[in-house]
């Protein structure tokens, strides 16, 4: 198989089960090489498949890479939005995220990140499914239709 | 999608940037839409949602109008 060829179902499904579960265990999201040795398989089919799950918004891929940026709402890399449950740090792209790491683990946490124009640590709680401590407020910049054109932006 | 203060802090840092005011929700609108996104997403069964399960879901958040149309 080369990288042009199309991965098949039971490729895409057993490398984003592998992805998402290594996130979630370990709050670090795998990257082509070590997918391909856990899953013992080539990297250029691991790149393939990571291509067809980005294309279908099942992760994200960095700018010019074939890194995993996001396994959202797991982010790979270290972010402004840092998300702490059972005994681990996780980090999301976003605020929507960071509670989204909570919500796929289904966890209480606490989500540490600041005001987006003052810096001003804010945090966030989550106990037994509810939010129990809320500080701020959200704010969307993009309209939804347009949240895909440059999810990195969004 | 960020995390302010205050409504003041929105108005700031979008003039600071010149970026146009988007919409603004509540922490628990926000978690009620992480829940709704992402509870599944570990599952093995997860697909992403149709369409018309994200309006949906938006609209049970009341997050309607035109900067939450998803069909452009």
């Amino acid at each position: 198989m080369t990288p042009s060829e199309p991965a098949s179902d039971d490729l895409l499904r057993t490398v984003r089960l592998h992805v998402f579960n290594q996130a979630a265990e370990t709050g670090r999201v795998p990257q082509p090489p070590e997918i391909a040795a856990s899953l013992g398989r080539a990297e250029p089919e691991i790149q393939a498949a990571l291509q067809q799950l980005a294309a279908g918004r099942v992760l994200i891929l960095a700018p010019n890479s074939g890194n995993i940026w996001a396994a959202n709402p797991f982010c790979a890399v270290p972010s402004s939005f840092r998300v702490e449950t059972r005994g681990k740090t996780y980090f999301g792209i976003c605020i929507w995220d960071a509670l989204g790491v909570l919500a796929a683990l289904g966890a209480d946490g606490v989500i540490k990140t600041a005001c987006g124009d003052c810096s001003e640590p804010l945090r966030l709680e989550v106990a037994g499914g509810r939010l129990t401590k809320s500080q701020g407020i959200i704010h969307f910049a993009v309209p939804a239709h347009h949240w895909w054109d440059n999810i990195g932006y969004t | 999608m960020l995390l302010f203060r205050a409504e003041e802090h929105v108005d700031r840092w979008c003039e600071t940037r010149n970026i146009k005011r988007g919409a603004t929700l509540t922490p628990e609108q926000g978690w009620q839409l992480a829940q709704g996104w992402f509870r599944d997403k570990l599952k093995p069964d997860w697909r992403r949602h149709t369409l018309e399960e994200a309006e949906a879901l938006l609209a049970k958040i009341g997050l309607t109008g035109a900067f939450w149309n998803l069909r452009g």
